[in-house]
């Protein structure tokens, strides 16, 4: 796509037409000469010269280009334009190719993942996380669908729920300090299937499986095996003789209760205006605040399911938000097995895959924690 | 119209010309090249073509795993029709399984994130160009142009037989390419109302909530698709030397008609100085 000859600049202002006033016989639209201080990009580029010929006698005659060459100049211009266009046309194809190919990082294109953290820096920048979500009357409120079974295919013994908390700054100085909180038991029932809803899938019955009776498998030692869903076991997964608090429900249920009303937005495209009620968050990090690291807060809060079969890395500050709610009931009943029961979270600046259910575990870290979905492709940070 | 050389070339006719050699030339040529439209604009034009495409076609991977399955019906919005009565759902399953979409809704956002940043920045580019350049004036319709595009349509349609004026852009053209332009925007800001809609809650709200500005959103996308078709049956109907004009910039045109922005001049609504010129 290039110019001719002349580069016009085409924010030139155009000179004056002058060819009105020739008569009709000397060539309609021939008015322009080379002599003119500043070519016009508008007025023809080829028409030339029968000024310069009409009688001045001493400028000499300007070649006149005939129809012909005209068009040979067009043609040409035509020619180096296609080739541009062709050199534009492959380069882009390569740049797709490029990403198409590129290695993949958790399940994306490198080079969008990479887009992903700048977007990600960006509203963390613009927006700072601090908005609040609007909220509704009850009455608008509905019951959440259920998507997705992952973390929750078998029942959670409500007796055997603890809340394990690490990385809180002087553990042992509360009484639900222990030396290991990795240890800990949790009794899992299998669910009988016919207690299973037909909607365990946002594409409807015939494309969800339908497992018989889930059971978690077993290790060489008779220990249950973490990490037993699609994306595997977690990055993040404490180690061993890691001490913590332990909190039970009652532990928990000390802190203020909040209601909150908002719309549940799911990636997948769908929304739901519903009814919650639980414990804030920032309350319970005020309550067991982090150990520092190098003088300051960790960036960092990890979760996950009992035994780590789903898991979401969160920013502190997301933690922070006043909306974020650890949730113990909803539509007014308490949580369901399949709607995480007896915690889930609910944060209305992330999307639903970041609002895990079955909470077993909440560890501060400063290092970014592994995240089940992002594994599977999908954005760490799903801001909302 | 004023001209600075007006008298020389009156008080010598052509009386001269004959002297040249050859008919042709003594007649000058009975075409010319102009410039219609200028490299800025069809760079961001060309450029714009395979971003928007890419960004369509990544919205349809994110889009369908909200389509309707026939088992939750909480999508009938996503249709032509009314009340009961559906016309058409978005898409067709051989829609999905022609475009590969089923359960590729992370390479949509992975696409869709990334070019988004681009159509936006092309975007402002050429408003900011239109502005500063002065084509604006070309483009946006006046008064005149909504008769004018009923007198295009008629006749497009062969319903009249009254050709419309020709000019840069038809009244018809005019109102289409502004709308075109107010449609991105449209998307960009729906598309933010549905990106943030937390922090940027305000403006979801003004489109009506976050349900709303998804389903504006996607009528836009379906607009410029329709706008697609439109525009790329117009060219081909027009023809090559048209079409050349998005490609070189110049199009041959007979030399004796008057330029393209000869409209701005005749007590044209937007005629402040003289054609493209700067402001």
């Amino acid at each position: 796509m290039s110019d001719p000859v002349n580069s016009p600049d085409p924010i030139d202002p155009r000179p004056e037409p002058s060819e009105e006033f020739l008569p009709e016989d000397a060539g309609p639209r021939a008015g322009e000469s080379h002599e003119d201080p500043e070519p016009s990009p508008f007025d023809p580029i080829a028409p030339s010269g029968t000024e310069a010929s009409a009688g001045d006698d001493q400028k000499p005659p300007a070649h006149i280009l005939t129809d012909g060459e005209i068009r040979a100049r067009s043609a040409g211009m035509t020619r180096r334009s296609l080739v541009v266009g062709a050199i534009g046309a492959a380069a882009g194809y390569a740049g797709y190719r490029w990403i198409d190919r590129s290695e993949k990082d958790g399940r994306q294109e490198l080079p969008l993942r990479k887009a992903l953290h700048v977007d990600a820096m960006v509203s963390r920048a613009v927006f700072d996380e601090r908005g609040l979500a609007p909220t509704y009357s009850v009455e608008r409120a509905e019951d959440l669908r259920f998507n997705g079974p992952y973390g929750v295919r078998d029942d959670l013994d409500p007796a055997s729920w603890r809340l394990q908390l690490a990385g809180v700054a002087n553990p042992e100085k509360y009484p639900h300090f222990q030396k290991d909180i990795t240890t800990w038991k949790y009794i899992m029932t299998p669910r009988n299937p016919d207690g299973t809803p037909a909607a365990s899938d946002s594409k409807g019955p015939a494309a969800a499986p339908q497992p018989g009776v889930w059971v978690r498998s077993k290790d060489g030692f008779g220990d249950p095996m973490r990490g037993q869903e699609e994306a595997g076991e977690s990055d993040s997964t404490l180690e061993d003789g890691t001490p913590g608090i332990s909190l039970t429900m009652a532990d928990l249920l000390r802190l203020p209760r909040h209601e909150l009303v908002t719309q549940f937005k799911c990636i997948e495209g769908w929304s739901q205006i519903v009814h919650w009620a639980g414990v804030r968050l920032v309350d319970l990090l005020d309550l067991y605040p982090p150990a520092q690291v190098n003088g300051r807060d960790p960036r960092f809060v990890y979760m996950e399911t009992p035994y780590g079969d789903y898991y979401c890395g969160y920013d502190l500050s997301a933690c922070r938000h006043p909306q974020s709610l650890l949730v113990t009931e909803m539509s007014g009943k308490p949580l369901t097995q399949l709607h995480g029961a007896p915690l889930r979270l609910h944060m209305p600046i992330k999307y639903g895959y970041k609002q895990i259910k079955r909470i077993g575990l909440i560890a501060y870290t400063d290092k970014r924690p592994d995240d089940y979905w992002t594994k599977l492709g999908y954005d760490w940070y799903a801001g909302l | 119209m004023e001209s600075k050389l007006p008298q020389a070339a009156a008080l010598h006719p052509a009386a001269s010309v004959s002297d040249l050699p050859g008919d042709e030339q003594a007649a000058g040529p009975t075409i010319r090249l102009e410039l219609n439209h200028p490299r800025a604009i069809r760079w961001m034009h060309w450029i714009n073509f395979p971003i928007l495409f890419t960004m369509i076609w990544s919205g349809l991977l994110i889009y369908w795993g909200d389509s309707d399955n026939g088992y939750h019906h909480p999508h009938r919005i996503y249709r032509i029709g009314i009340g009961s009565v559906t016309l058409f759902r978005f898409f067709p399953e051989w829609v999905y399984q022609w475009l590969n979409a089923p359960y590729r809704i992370t390479t949509g956002l992975g696409y869709h994130f990334f070019f988004m940043w681009i159509f936006a920045i092309n975007g402002l580019i050429y408003v900011a160009y239109l502005v500063l350049s002065g084509e604006w004036r070309l483009l946006v319709p006046t008064l005149q142009s909504f008769g004018e595009a009923i007198q295009v349509t008629l006749y497009d349609l062969h319903l009249s037989k009254v050709h419309p004026p020709v000019k840069k852009y038809n009244g018809a053209q005019k109102i289409a390419y502004t709308a075109i332009v107010l449609m991105g925007a449209g998307s960009l800001i729906t598309g933010l109302a549905i990106y943030r809609p937390t922090q940027v809650h305000w403006v979801t709200t003004l489109l009506g909530g976050y349900e709303m500005a998804r389903w504006e959103h996607f009528f836009l996308t379906i607009g410029f698709m329709a706008f697609f078709l439109i525009h790329v049956a117009q060219v081909v109907k027009t023809g090559w030397n048209n079409f050349r004009g998005m490609v070189t910039g110049y199009e041959i045109r007979p030399a004796d008609q008057p330029l393209y922005t000869d409209e701005l001049t005749e007590g044209h609504p937007y005629a402040a100085g003289h054609g493209r010129s700067a402001e």
